[in-house]
């Protein structure tokens, strides 16, 4: 058969159904009647006539059907069939398929928007061609202080990795992109720049649009100021201008030549805004670990190869760090693929919502196998109806599979609409450039691993009616009407109790993070936060290279801000609390009976009123004056922490540092952000202040590379447009000179914690997901009991038993799965829970208000969900019930 | 008719179909009535058949319909042989002599 002609039967068939049966029933009529005639002419009386022929005929119904049964499309109008019986089956029990289609909606959303950036962050490859040959380079440390991770280089690994590693080709770039000052016409644009050397793309093998890469000589020490600027920026800022190329634009108060123009869509791990030349050397920002390596291995060399020239390479080094107060250390190096260097802070957390997304998929699944259980024994009556009546076990099972099917259909596209909706909000969420990655698509893989849920979950709960009909006495099936077997019953159960049990991990998980949120954000801060407004700017600028210009700036910008009216103080610090500082190592002590040590600080250049602003504490000594400038003695303050660290708690007030550095003064520890060692997201570290105006030019022009300084007014009051003023200060000082940005101490709190704040929102949100679905899944147990035992209930009510009583024994085998769910979860929480460690600060693993917090939700759920369906049993009428049997 | 059987005799009740139609147009009891007669009674068709399979020819092609009077006046579904019709009757004559030889000397040797 001809296949348009097929197609076109089976359309006609399936839309022009009317015209087609009428034909069919008159063509069947016109031959009954026709045999009717031959034998009334035979000599039949016209009655009997028609009943032979209707005999002969063979059933007009039957012979109708057997046509319809050959017909093109037979197979789908069945489907159809089964479908709209599906449908209609699910319409007049609306609840469960309501249940249903919000639980897989629900779970799967949420896997879906989970899957979402677990894709994105590591299993797709990064958007670069051959990403299996480009690496990062990790340290391993054997001996007392082991440590396995990847370092920042000094220039002086820079140089030997460059030179003497033919295997690769080998980049490097700042540690993050800086703020700085794009001067476009009268506008300034605050932009980020990226900092790489030669070859950075060409590791990345990104060709530019127009122009080319930095070349050798630009990426020298004091070599030609160059850029290339990203093609959002190109086309934002400069119009796509093709003679863009060659021309200068003001970059950090300097001319640079644009050189190149990057393509559409390409992105490097730095993702900024333009490019500058790195310049890196042996010495000022070579002279520590300030840069980042990447690698992509040559053609025809291994990484074998690659790493033996390394290890060969690097031990040649004059300055090994690593090795320094860690003796009898071993150190090696190796290659990572760049995606896991890439992503590797971030992958305990994600794979921890993987796992709670799993576990919100597994309560989820248990819950639908539970319901579609209640609901094939429900129908038990009607099953074994339809299969006395003639159905065949296949038709049976067949409907049963089209209605699971279209259940799992419906939920798995309601479960992409969440999921999408789930990403969205999850993305808004997470702070600006906290992913590593540009964006998160919710792409083809993801929306193909969704289905597979959707559809493995359907053969899961769609298996079991499925072999439930198997077995099927049908005399017992129609003879009973209540078919709950205490099998069944015991099978629900375990599936609340493995589901109650996952809730309860899921919950303490939840409940230490936020508590630990809580003591983070509780921390004392060492200052006053509320009154404060800071501002921040961008100094990496060439105007500002020189310590004259620089103080001149500061002195006249805070007295244009004090005279706002409402502001109290004014005051400028290269850092502020609950922000990370720069660090400082190789300070010497120079005298007392710590002489020789070496002290490693953060250092924090601040005016005179800094500590009179934020309302630190001045525990010794005296705050900087006015008086403390450049010819005078060298002078530092120095916190609680540094003198506890360095002279053992004693009063160091008198000490010098560094040679000439008088301390002069100690100040109370404040709430930071930590750089030196990351034991907890806010810690207090030891912390140097020297005066703003003893900075010397060399020391201002490497700073402000990478640390924007921030402004800080202390008003007594709101006070109205008050950032606007702070800009129009500034202004007034430097007109060239934009603030990029105003925040509260409150939002530098919450910059700080973002991470920790991420965690809990997305934890909480899964623990209540899983408390939501638990909750439903009891529900549905115990109002099930409830409608079964209609006639056990009134029966008891009519032999005496109270209410009361019937409602506790009709809620007893739900609240008894929870409690067992409740102890089994509880003993998991003691194993699953201790890989949290790393992630708690100020509380324990096992933490009494968080497990007492935990039951007593559990317990409240519990009990709501077991009440609300036993209810109904005040509404049982006894003798209703016994007039029934 | 058991189960084995029903291919064969699947393709013996559209050849005998094609066959009867062969000289002209007949309605749906005229071919049971003609397949009766040119099988000398060996083979009744039932309506239970005749019909399904005459839609499920008339799909294929092979046959078309038309509403016409009967020889008593009465209005009845007729058929008749497409040109496709035609041609599977050529294809299916050939096809069964040439089974019914090979059968009938398989059947011979023995």
């Amino acid at each position: 058969m001809k296949p348009w002609r097929h197609i076109r039967s089976i359309l006609r068939n399936l839309f022009r159904k009317r015209q087609v049966e009428s034909r069919l029933d008159d063509e069947v009529r016109a031959c009954v009647d026709m045999m009717t005639e031959e034998k009334i002419a035979a000599g039949m009386s016209p009655s009997e006539a028609r009943r032979v022929a209707l005999v002969e005929f063979g059933g007009i119904e039957q012979v109708k059907q057997s046509v319809r049964d050959h017909r093109a499309g037979a197979g789908m109008e069945r489907l159809w069939q089964d479908a709209h019986y599906g449908l209609r089956q699910l319409w007049r029990n609306p609840g469960f398929a309501l249940t249903v289609v919000l639980t897989l909606a629900l779970s799967i959303g949420a896997n879906t928007a989970i899957f979402s950036i677990v894709n994105a962050l590591m299993l797709k490859s990064l958007p670069y061609p051959h990403p299996e040959r480009m690496g990062t380079i990790y340290t391993r440390v054997t001996g007392p202080l082991p440590s396995d991770e990847r370092h920042h280089l000094n220039g002086e690994q820079w140089e030997l990795l460059r030179d003497n590693v033919p295997a690769l080709i080998s980049a490097v770039s700042g540690i993050r992109p800086a703020g700085v000052n794009l001067l476009t016409g009268s506008q300034v644009e605050y932009v980020h720049a990226g900092r790489i050397s030669a070859h950075y793309l060409d590791v990345l093998a990104i060709h530019p649009l127009l122009g080319r890469n930095f070349s050798n000589t630009e990426d020298l020490p004091h070599g030609p100021k160059t850029a290339i600027l990203s093609y959002g920026l190109w086309r934002n800022i400069f119009g796509a201008n093709r003679k863009i190329l060659g021309q200068a634009i003001l970059l950090k108060g300097e001319p640079y030549t644009v050189i190149g123009v990057l393509p559409d869509g390409a992105t490097t791990p730095l993702n900024a805004d333009l490019y500058t030349a790195l310049q890196p050397s042996r010495d000022g920002e070579g002279g520590g670990t300030n840069f980042e390596a990447i690698t992509r291995l040559r053609d025809g060399a291994t990484w074998q190869e690659a790493d033996a020239e390394i290890n060969r390479a690097w031990s040649l080094r004059t300055n090994r760090y690593e090795l320094e107060n860690n003796p009898g250390a071993q150190v090696s190096y190796y290659s990572v693929p760049l995606q896991k260097g890439q992503t590797a802070t971030l992958r305990p957390q994600v794979l921890t919502l993987m796992l709670a997304a799993g576990f919100i998929l597994l309560i989820a699944c248990a819950n639908l196998a539970g319901l579609t259980l209640v609901r094939v024994l429900r129908r038990t009556p009607e099953i074994a109806t339809r299969l006395a009546l003639g159905a065949s076990r296949w038709q049976i099972q067949r409907q049963l599979w089209v209605e699971n099917l279209l259940l799992a259909v419906l939920g798995g596209a309601a479960g992409v609409a969440v999921g999408f909706l789930a990403l969205r909000g999850l993305l808004l969420l997470l702070p600006e450039r906290f992913l590593p990655v540009a964006s998160v698509p919710l792409d083809i893989r993801v929306l193909a691993f969704t289905l597979l849920i959707s559809l493995l979950t359907s053969v899961l709960f769609g298996m079991m009616p499925a072999l439930a009909t198997r077995k099927f006495d049908l005399r017992s099936a129609i003879g009973t009407h209540a078919a709950t077997g205490g099998d069944h019953l015991r099978l629900r159960q375990m599936l609340i109790v493995c589901e109650v049990a996952l809730t309860v991990v899921l919950l303490a998980a939840s409940g230490l993070l936020i508590r630990t949120l809580i003591h983070l954000q509780n921390l004392p801060p060492g200052f006053n936060p509320s009154g404060v407004m800071t501002a921040t700017a961008s100094l990496d600028d060439a105007r500002y290279h020189d310590a004259a210009a620089f103080q001149k700036l500061l002195t006249d910008s805070i007295s244009a801000m004090r005279r706002i009216p409402g502001v109290e103080q004014a005051a400028v610090g290269l850092s502020l609390p609950y922000e990370r500082s720069l660090i400082m190592g190789g300070l010497a002590i120079s005298d007392g009976k710590e002489a020789g040590q070496n002290a490693m600080a953060d250092e924090v250049y601040i005016t005179p009123d800094y500590f009179i602003a934020l309302q630190m504490p001045l525990i010794a000594g005296r705050a900087f004056t006015e008086a403390d400038d450049p010819d005078t003695q060298r002078v530092a303050i120095v916190n609680r922490a540094f003198a506890r660290k360095f002279f053992d708690g004693a009063n160091p007030v008198g000490r010098h540092l560094d040679k000439d550095m008088l301390i002069v003064g100690v100040v109370e520890d404040v709430a930071m952000a930590p750089g030196i060692d990351p034991v907890a997201p806010i810690t207090d570290e030891a912390t140097m202040y020297v005066p703003a105006a003893q900075m010397e030019s060399r020391q201002i022009s490497v700073v402000h590379v990478w640390f924007q300084p921030s402004w800080i007014v202390r008003t007594s009051k709101p006070v109205e447009g008050l950032t606007a003023q702070m800009q129009r200060a500034l202004a007034s000082v430097d007109p060239d000179l934009p603030f990029s940005g105003f925040y509260s101490m409150r939002d530098l709190l919450a910059k700080t914690l973002a991470t920790q704040r991420v965690e809990v929102a997305l934890l909480s949100a899964m623990a209540a997901l899983a408390l939501l679905l638990s909750t439903v899944g009891i529900f549905a147990l115990v109002a099930n009991i409830v409608a079964h035992k209609t006639r056990e209930i009134g029966i008891r009510i009519a032999l005496g038993s109270t209410t009361r009583q019937a409602m506790v024994h009709t809620g007893a085998p739900g609240v008894a799965a929870a409690f067992v769910g409740l102890i089994l979860g509880l003993i998991s929480c003691a194993g699953a829970l201790r890989v949290m460690h790393s992630v708690l600060y100020g509380i324990g693993v096992y933490d009494i208000p968080t497990i007492l917090g935990v039951v007593i939700v559990l317990a409240t759920a519990t009990l709501m969900a077991t009440i609300v369906p036993t209810l109904r049993i005040a509404g049982i009428d006894p003798a209703q019930t016994l007039r029934d049997e | 008719m058991s189960s084995k059987s029903a291919n064969l005799l699947q393709g013996t009740l559209d050849l005998l179909i094609l066959k009867a139609l062969g000289p002209g147009e007949l309605h749906g009891l005229g071919i049971s009535r003609r397949i009766e007669l040119m099988t000398r009674g060996t083979f009744l068709v039932k309506p239970g058949s005749l019909f399904p399979a005459l839609h499920r020819m008339e799909e294929a092609g092979w046959l078309s319909s038309f509403w016409g009077e009967s020889e008593n006046n009465r209005r009845a579904r007729f058929y008749r042989l497409t040109k496709a019709g035609k041609g599977q009757l050529e294809i299916e004559t050939e096809q069964w002599t040439r089974v019914a030889i090979a059968m009938t000397n398989a059947l011979k040797s023995a």
